[in-house]
């Protein structure tokens, strides 16, 4: 009984120390100017972008193994950042977890498979793109920010000013004080989340196929709203001065459009899908 | 003034109206061409403006490339790209490769735009339920098993939704040909599944 527990242990603490000697860490320093370009490529694992205190990106990469290296470019202004997976690799033997701190000016590319990745408090642009990669992007200003996922998850935080795109086909989209002059997300199959108050003269486009929409919205909201559900339901919390005339037929229970608040600042927000729901509700005072 | 001088003096006088642009122009035949050529553009550039003007989409595109290449820097007060690309010689060393752009991505709105139509005009003849675009599904899945064996069924399952939206929206359109809403639709659902294919194709990813 004895000899079965300590060979046990004996199994996990070989394992773990396995573990300990494969994974290793390297940290790569770039000077960069203003406006920095930074791209980091990585097939399997989490990327998380984060701002620097200089004009200096700092790339903190923990590789899984030796399977995996980390190929570093710096042309000019521009530093790229990619994983190179070496024969065999796979899922597990091939990750390498980022952390890169850059420039909040610099603009910055994403790209990962099944890893998270995460960009914070950068006023560059933001592209985010990987099939299953769920996606935290928050307090970004004045920038593009454009993610494209297959299923994974994405989360807008406190997006100011943004040229917002999200392409997402089964993800659940969710976007918390987001606004700007474009924002837009587009699902096949994802439900797509809006809490804010859709900005002041921007074009806020929420499009699913078959996810519902949920948009939760302060009454003092200033917007023209157009919401259709070809084949599902739309819910209308909050009273709207009806439209004259829209492109389709106001089928109740199906479509909505109105205005609300001051037109002079009101935004265009069209609430779209095929087969899911639509839901406008009224945000209470503790949301 | 020599030509380059010339080009370079367009992003400050913009029509080519000074004193010495003027001297330079009416000897030089290949810069009064430039010249002329430029001035088409902006003419064209406004007039589609006002007659087809593409999805905002299109604009941020064009300029989100633009800055990614680091061609433009954002200011800091913000203005939407149609308004500076109306401008008119402000941005002119910008025109060519903007054009460019532009021409690109009109091109791929037409196409869009025209797309409706040509279902609508063809709804009759039966299209395969299994594929409803142009692209090959199955090329698509092969290159996801043989790159990504791993998320072969997350693909499927993604296309054969992506599928199913296009022929609904399709639907919706062959029902309401002059559905601004419905045709919009089918739009997104075909670029949704050139984004699936996109994701599949890349070569950077597993």
């Amino acid at each position: 009984m004895v000899s079965k527990r300590a060979a046990k242990l004996v199994a996990i603490g070989v394992i773990v120390a396995g573990t300990l000697v494969a994974e290793s860490r390297k940290e790569y320093h770039f000077a960069v100017g203003p406006r920095a370009g930074v791209s980091v490529m990585n097939p399997y694992g989490s990327i998380s972008v984060k701002p620097s205190l200089n004009n200096t990106v700092v790339v903190n990469a923990v590789l899984h193994s030796d399977k995996v290296e980390v190929d570093n470019n710096q042309n000019g202004n521009r530093v790229d950042i990619q994983s190179h997976l070496l024969a065999g690799a796979d899922s597990d033997s091939g990750r390498v977890d980022y952390e890169v701190l850059v420039p909040a000016d610099a603009s910055i590319s994403l790209h990962s498979s099944t890893g998270s990745m995460r960009a914070e408090k950068l006023h560059g642009d933001v592209s985010l793109e990987g099939p299953g990669a769920a996606v935290d992007v928050r307090d970004i200003s004045d920038a593009h920010v454009h993610v494209k996922t297959m299923n994974g998850a994405v989360n807008l935080d406190n997006i100011q000013n943004g040229h917002v795109e999200v392409d997402s086909l089964s993800g659940e989209v969710t976007l918390r004080g987001v606004n700007g002059p474009l924002v837009q997300v587009v699902s096949t199959s994802g439900k797509i989340n809006y809490i804010g108050d859709f900005g002041n003269g921007g074009e806020y486009r929420l499009t699913s196929h078959s996810g519902d929409i949920d948009a939760t919205i302060p009454e003092w909201t200033s917007a023209d709203v157009t919401a259709r559900s070809v084949r599902g339901e739309v819910h209308d919390d909050i009273p709207l001065q009806p439209k004259n005339h829209t492109w389709f037929p106001i089928d109740k229970g199906r479509a909505f459009a109105g205005t609300m608040g001051r037109v002079a600042v009101s935004s265009t927000v069209v609430l779209r899908t095929f087969s899911g729901k639509i839901h406008l509700r009224k945000r209470s005072e503790k949301q | 003034m020599n030509c380059v001088e010339l080009q370079q003096s367009l992003a400050e006088v913009e029509d080519g109206s000074s004193v010495e642009q003027r001297v330079h122009l009416r000897t030089c035949p290949a810069c009064s061409a430039l010249l002329n050529e430029l001035n088409l553009i902006v003419g064209a550039a406004s007039q589609l403006r006002g007659a087809d003007e593409p999805s905002p989409r299109v604009w941020t595109a064009i300029e989100f490339a633009l800055r990614q290449e680091g061609l433009i820097h954002a200011q800091p007060a913000r203005r939407p790209l149609v308004s500076s690309f109306s401008a008119r010689w402000g941005v002119a060393r910008w025109l060519v490769p903007a054009a460019a752009m532009l021409l690109l991505a009109l091109g791929i709105y037409v196409r869009h735009e025209s797309l409706p139509n040509q279902l609508a005009e063809h709804a009759s003849e039966t299209v395969p339920v299994a594929n409803p675009s142009d692209l090959d599904d199955a090329d698509l899945m092969q290159e996801v098993a043989d790159n990504a064996p791993a998320m072969k069924t997350q693909y499927e399952e993604n296309l054969r939704q992506v599928n199913e939206s296009i022929r609904d929206a399709q639907g919706v359109v062959d029902e309401s040909p002059n559905d601004e809403d419905a045709r919009r639709s089918l739009m997104d659902a075909y670029q949704q599944k050139s984004m699936l294919f996109e994701m599949a194709m890349d070569r950077s990813l597993p």
